[in-house]
């Protein structure tokens, strides 16, 4: 990854943290909220690997709980993980798949709601997991609308990695 | 009849001789990289873990907190250039919510004239944004306003944005006189309490929130009890002894304080909600006392927390 593709994407995601924060948390449908944080985070993850996943995600989070003044590293405890863990995913099998990011953002959607939900719970906090079962599918759907236009968006702005940048964890044989 | 064996070439025969093969051994390059990525990976999570720790140990105060308030202040442009970038689609939708409820409004009211209501909906839709002003205002001029605390108007920056989080952000903090625990109130009631407090934000945790006490009293038969939060977005008054009456319909309001010694956070008086069901049940020691709050606590545009006019000790 070069300066210039983590300057692009520290502004990508820089932007989509403030959209997220100041305009999507108000836009309330079926109880779900949709997450263009999120997304791109997975977008970020899936052309540049594991590790700018990682560290995309724990300076958004960091952003988050900032211009929330929520609980700092909250955010950022879990969008590292996702990160990290759709930054693997795009390594290895999803590599070159077209059903790749909708399939990344509709797992990772789950993941993240529940992954806030065991944090709450273990810090002792209001953790309704009834709600956000109830909006799961709502936000699973959200989430998937806006995956398309932001893919293509992030994929313009980071033109997918070189086969030799990506870590080759499989190796195919013949 | 004979069978005659297969034949096999020598290249079949290697094929399918049981030779153990060597496990693939990772090219150095790809280990550094594997090991560089978990690095990574732990040194982050375990920053993330850290950053909740103190964060989590020490919520209002430290140098966390003062660092976090600085970053606030510092991305607030930023959230309002966005939020005014968004201003024109979010009118636009409020214009289209408009043109759908008058078209309800039409097939209703068949005899009107139809550009009429709908210019009289997109009135009123628009006067509805600024309806908790007046309100507000109101009641700081009322009677029951409090006489030892001063309000201090302020817009909400932020409405809860899940589940998860039963609190406001609002454009105002210590530099306006808010301090932690200040009460907080719409034009139709009590909406919370000043739970962190920032240069010029603070944060209000909201009376839906599970850590949300309040003593409150029935106005009409004086009983008293504590509200909490109850399903599905309402109150609960509690610990009310099944031989009191408490009706349908009833008024509750802030208990205030008793004794000089136990101060309440909260003065006598403020509106909280009216009472939706009453209900006993035999094993119950207290009646379950269901409340709806006056207050919207999930459509807030502006709020007044109040602050004492003598600075408590």
């Amino acid at each position: 990854m070069t300066i210039l593709d983590g300057v692009k994407a520290a502004a990508l995601l820089f932007a989509a943290a403030i959209a997220q924060v100041s305009i999507f948390s108000g836009l309330h449908v079926f109880g779900a909220v949709p997450d263009v944080l999120l997304v791109s985070l997975v977008a970020l993850s899936l052309l540049r690997g594991s590790v700018a996943g990682a560290v995309g995600g724990f300076f958004a989070g960091l952003l988050v709980d900032t211009a929330t003044l929520g609980m700092l590293g909250l955010s950022s405890l879990v969008l590292t993980l996702a990160g990290y863990w759709i930054g693997r995913y795009g390594e290895t099998t999803g590599r070159d798949r077209a059903h790749a990011p909708f399939l990344s953002v509709a797992v990772v959607t789950v993941l993240y709601e529940l992954g806030l939900l065991v944090v709450h719970f273990v810090l002792g906090e209001s953790a309704p997991a009834g709600a956000v079962v109830r909006s799961l599918v709502p936000a699973i759907v959200l989430n998937l609308i806006i995956t398309a236009p932001i893919y293509a968006l992030v994929r313009r702005l980071l033109r997918p990695a070189e086969r030799d940048e990506l870590t080759a964890e499989v190796q195919l044989l013949g | 009849m004979a069978v005659a064996p297969p034949s096999r070439s020598a290249r079949a025969a290697v094929l399918a001789s049981s030779v153990q093969r060597s496990k693939p051994v990772p090219r150095p390059s790809q280990a550094r990289r594997a090991l560089i990525r978990r690095a990574v990976v732990v040194v982050l999570v375990l920053a993330a873990l850290t950053l909740l720790t103190v964060s989590f140990r020490s919520p209002t105060a430290g140098a966390l907190h003062d660092v976090q308030g600085a970053g606030s202040t510092a991305l607030r442009p930023f959230q309002i250039a966005a939020t005014r970038v968004a201003q024109p689609f979010r009118d636009a939708y409020d214009y289209l919510h408009s043109l759908a409820n008058a078209k309800s409004e039409n097939a209703r009211l068949k005899k009107e004239n139809a550009a009429l209501r709908q210019s009289a909906l997109i009135a009123a839709g628009r006067a509805a944004k600024y309806k908790e002003l007046p309100k507000l205002l109101h009641f700081e001029q009322g009677r029951t306003f409090p006489k030892d605390y001063r309000p201090v108007n302020a817009a909400v920056i932020s409405t809860p944005g899940g589940p998860f989080t039963h609190t406001l952000e609002i454009a105002a903090g210590s530099s306006s006189g808010l301090r932690i625990n200040s009460p907080v109130v719409s034009g139709d009631g009590l909406v919370g309490r000043v739970s962190n407090v920032f240069p010029n934000t603070a944060i209000v945790t909201l009376l839906s929130d599970q850590d949300s006490y309040v003593a409150a009293r029935d106005l009409q038969t004086g009983v008293r009890g504590g509200i909490r939060p109850g399903p599905s977005g309402t109150l609960a008054l509690d610990e009310v002894q099944k031989q009191l009456v408490v009706k349908q319909g009833d008024e509750i309001v802030t208990d205030g304080t008793h004794s000089a010694r136990y101060p309440d956070l909260y003065p006598y008086g403020i509106p909280i909600g009216r009472v939706s069901s009453v209900g006993a049940s035999d094993t119950a020691a207290y009646l379950q006392v269901q409340v709806q709050p006056l207050a919207n606590l999930g459509s807030l545009d502006a709020v007044a927390a109040l602050v004492p006019k003598k600075p408590r000790r």
